[in-house]
């Protein structure tokens, strides 16, 4: 049983994020969901569970949790670790090792277990969990759903009793998805506590019993799936939650009236020696928003950065407008808007920022640009303490005013709620007819709220390229 | 996104050797290629030295690496020994420069990515415990290796935003160049390890316990045969210091 | 709020990060040292610009022992690169010093931190040893530079050079840790990362 009581919590130096007065009890088996918007604390409640807040994230506490007996609030985190397993959204960051085993067995090392009672735990997790033909590889070549399997394994070595997952499908496909559904599922069985934190919700209805939702720090309330599922969609839009229902999202994108075209020839690469890309030709209508799927690994990444003119052996080529672009032409042309937008947020003001690399004659320009992106209230605020959707829109701004025509998203509403993914979907509809958007994404719902065209690329071919 | 060249590959890896020969390795590289230390026998033996990175690299399969590292090894070689003759002035003190310094830099940093590129975290950590070294300089050793590859990726992430966005070196950013590569290099990468921080202790790193370690390294023939190599150096060493 | 002394994993692995990214930078900047005028700027560079990461760490230090390691692990590094056994010693000595001092401001005060990591920085000048106890060898191990870079080399750093390069590394540091502290103020605070 896991319970909280009366906990408030404030960041050492921030003010999102932080939670007043919450009290909870979860009992043992129970599969909880938790959500809400961003920053409304959600993210929060799962650090208290697994510790982290106070022992890893400072600040002022009050109240205590209790997990199966354990007092997390006091108790260090390796005591902790025992009891509550914790799965994390980014697979850049939530790996210790290189290789698969040796992740595996990184909590059971931490725990000074013997070497051949971290075996024999492997063998049980990688049986239980079907992922024998795993072991021994580079985390980093699996793909997406192979690397949250192995996150989920590596955490199940450990036996704990209570598992908490934050946004565990930011970066996954749907395929993978229905991956860590059946881990999650297993567990379950199994009579684990598991308590989920995401945005996602359509794979969770047939897992959770509870749904728990959060708004500015507080529970805004509390049911059971059942009656979750009665609520309509508006009720839950309401709330800033995506649907419940993957099928309800489709939706019907506005005219579109391009009729040049824009055409890639050649967009062949290989790395290696192994050819990771071959699109000999495709035409793409300028002033689309094309959306880029595939599975993690498909070649979406290449394609992308071939595009943008970043890969100095290709060889292919854009036509634009009559005119043949070649890799270093691309440069100038093109744009991307990076998953993690830091990289390219250089200057200490907005204004500053959408200015560097500017085209000069597009000087006068620069008020109206910031003002239809929403972004002159904070001309003067520092690029880095703004919202992920001002920075995206700072990066676009940057790239309209140095005269960028293609413009390139790489899953711009990873780890979005439904307010903001629908604030970026619309964004993107506004580029419609101005500039050619490519958005490599997973999101089903941001495809249909904005895309004009799919291109599916699997093993570096044109698998579909549909007008939708 | 390609794999960085600096992980280890744990798939069809060819020759194993144990962690702490390759840091005895590269050691001795640090100590008599770069550092010339060890008295005229052991420098004419330089050439043998300089020959081993490109035999790891090969036994590590590691054929591209190897293949630039022998052609570029040797063309500055040579180079050093025929511009010697036949070039004068500016050029010749360019030149010269320019092969011996990198005939000499060249082999340490081969060693230097032949130990990185073949060692997985937990065999490097592995191989700490085994040297008995104190908890509190393994686990920030083990994330800095961890965490070397993440710095680099980051850093080419941002040199590829930079170029989009036209940044150049000189120009009217020259002074300013230090400030865009160094802050978001420094924001991203505190970010990352702040979420690496939040995983690894969230599975109990940093306990009061003593690690254990299920990787499987110790010495094997292969190590005792470039072990008794490495030391041939140190005994000529002290016979030259000696006099003899 | 935890009040202990101890140093714990949160702790080793900060050190573990931001030793990571100094040593990525003083790596790019040591490549400077081949052009040979360069490699006395050594001690102005590195720690001016090592100033930046080095203050990002400090805000995250609080404990006594976490500048002591972070010195030894950038002195192993320094070792295993080819600096030589002397700033992974010096490493251990002055990154003490600075601990010491830091803790003399309680981790917090602005000038004690300043101060520490111009202590800190003292151990650059274990880079430079070799080429002041064993002069003839030094050279003579560096022949294959061309001659040029010998004399030219030779030239700069004459026994005179000892104070300045200590002195440097100290003021730079000084100015390095403002130059750092300036950068907090600007960017990493507002960012959200200190």
């Amino acid at each position: 049983m896991i319970e909280i009581k009366n906990v408030s919590f404030r960041h050492e130096n921030a003010d999102e994020g932080s939670i007043h007065d919450i009290t909870l009890t979860i009992p043992d088996g129970q599969c909880v969901l938790l959500c809400g918007e961003s920053g409304s604390g959600k993210t929060t409640i799962t650090r208290l569970i697994n510790g982290l807040i106070p022992h890893y994230y400072e600040g002022e506490m009050h109240g205590e949790v209790i997990a199966n007996g354990l007092n997390v609030t006091k108790s260090e985190l390796y005591e902790t670790a025992k009891k509550v397993g914790s799965v994390f959204q980014n697979p850049r960051s939530q790996f210790f090792c290189v290789d698969t085993t040796s992740e595996l067995a990184f909590g059971c090392e931490n725990m000074g277990l013997p070497e051949a009672d971290i075996l024999s735990r492997i063998d049980k997790v990688t049986a239980e969990m079907n992922i024998k033909s795993l072991m021994g590889q580079n985390i980093f070549e699996l793909s997406g759903g192979e690397k949250q399997k192995i996150a989920c394994g590596s955490v199940s070595a450990l036996q704990p009793e209570i598992m908490v997952l934050d946004e565990p499908t930011s970066n996954l496909d749907l395929n993978a998805i229905e991956e860590l559904k059946e881990t999650v599922q297993k567990w379950k069985q199994s009579g684990k506590t598991i308590i989920i934190a995401e945005h996602r919700l359509y794979w969770l209805r047939e897992i959770c019993d509870r749904v728990i939702c959060t708004q500015n720090g507080r529970i805004e309330f509390d049911m059971t799936m059942e009656e979750f599922k009665s609520l309509s969609d508006e009720e839950r839009n309401a709330y800033g939650l995506r649907p419940l229902f993957a099928e309800n999202a489709v939706q019907t994108v506005g005219n579109f009236s391009g009729t040049d075209i824009l055409t890639l020839n050649n967009f062949s690469f290989s790395y290696d020696k192994k050819e990771v890309l071959n699109i000999p030709k495709l035409e793409i209508p300028v002033g689309s928003i094309v959306a880029v799927t595939g599975h993690n690994g498909a070649g979406k990444s290449t394609f992308s950065r071939c595009l943008c003119g970043l890969e100095k052996r290709f060889k292919g080529t854009v036509l634009l407008n009559g005119e043949t672009l070649k890799s270093r032409q691309l440069l100038k042309k093109c744009y991307m808007v990076m998953q993690d937008v830091n990289h390219q947020l250089f200057c200490e003001t907005v204004e500053e920022e959408v200015q560097l690399g500017m085209n000069e004659e597009n000087a006068g320009k620069v008020q109206k640009i910031l003002e239809e992106l929403d972004l002159d209230g904070f001309a003067q605020r520092h690029p880095m303490s703004l919202s992920g959707g001002q920075k995206q829109r700072t990066a676009i701004a940057s790239a309209m005013l140095a005269d960028k025509e293609i413009l390139l998203f790489d899953e711009p509403t990873s780890g979005l709620d439904f307010k903001h993914m629908e604030q970026t979907a619309k964004l993107l509809s506004s580029l419609k007819n101005k500039k050619t958007v490519f958005v490599a994404t997973h999101d089903p719902e941001l495809i249909s709220r904005c895309c004009t065209h799919i291109l599916r690329i699997e093993n570096g071919v044109i698998d579909e390229f549909t007008s939708r | 996104m390609g794999r960085s060249i600096l992980q280890a590959s744990v798939t069809d890896r060819g020759l194993v050797l144990d962690p702490r020969t390759k840091i005895l390795l590269l050691l001795n590289m640090a100590i008599f290629v770069l550092g010339s230390a060890g008295g005229g026998r052991v420098q004419a033996l330089t050439p043998l030295f300089c020959a081993m990175p490109a035999v790891l690299l090969l036994s590590a399969k590691k054929w591209r690496t190897a293949i630039t590292y022998i052609i570029l090894f040797s063309v500055s070689y040579v180079g050093y020994a025929v511009f010697g003759d036949i070039t004068t002035g500016f050029l010749h003190y360019f030149l010269l420069s320019c092969c011996g310094i990198l005939a000499r830099f060249l082999p340490s940093i081969m060693m230097g990515g032949y130990l990185v590129s073949t060692t997985t975290v937990s065999e490097f950590t592995a191989a700490m415990l085994k040297m008995k070294l104190s908890e509190k300089i393994i686990i920030p050793l083990s994330v800095m290796f961890r965490f070397f590859p993440t710095v680099f990726d980051e850093a080419a992430s941002i040199n590829a935003a930079m170029k989009m966005r036209g940044i150049h070196l000189g120009g009217k950013n020259a002074g300013k160049i230090l400030e865009y590569r160094i802050v978001p290099l420094m924001t991203c990468c505190v970010k990352i390890g702040e979420e690496l921080s939040a995983a690894a202790l969230t599975r109990g790193l940093g306990g009061e316990v003593r690690r254990t370690n299920i990787c499987n390294i110790g010495f094997k023939v292969q190590d005792f045969i470039f072990i008794t190599v490495s030391i041939v150096p140190y005994v000529l060493w002290i016979l030259d210091i000696v006099g003899i | 709020m935890n009040n202990d002394n101890k140093i714990k994993g949160k702790d080793l692995i900060n050190i573990g990060i931001y030793a990571a990214i100094y040593c990525v930078i003083m790596t790019c900047i040591a490549m400077l040292g081949y052009i040979p005028i360069m490699m006395p700027l050594l001690a102005v560079f590195c720690p001016l610009i090592g100033g930046i990461p080095m203050m990002l760490f400090y805000t995250k230090t609080k404990k006594f022992g976490m500048i002591t390691i972070m010195s030894v692990i950038i002195g192993i590094y320094l070792w295993v690169t080819g600096m030589g056994i002397y700033p992974a010693i010096f490493g251990v000595v002055f990154g003490f010093l600075a601990d010491l001092v830091a803790k003399s401001g309680g981790y917090k005060s602005f000038a004690k931190t300043v101060l520490s990591y111009g202590v800190m920085c003292l151990m650059i000048f274990g880079n430079y040893l070799p080429l002041f106890i064993d002069r003839e060898g030094y050279f003579a191990s560096r022949e294959k530079f061309g001659q040029e870079y010998v004399d030219t080399l030779g030239g700069i750093m004459q026994n005179w050079m000892i104070p300045v390069l200590i002195i440097a590394s100290f003021v730079f540091g000084v100015l390095g840790a403002l130059l750092g502290k300036a950068l907090l103020k600007k960017h990493f605070i507002k960012a959200g990362i200190v």
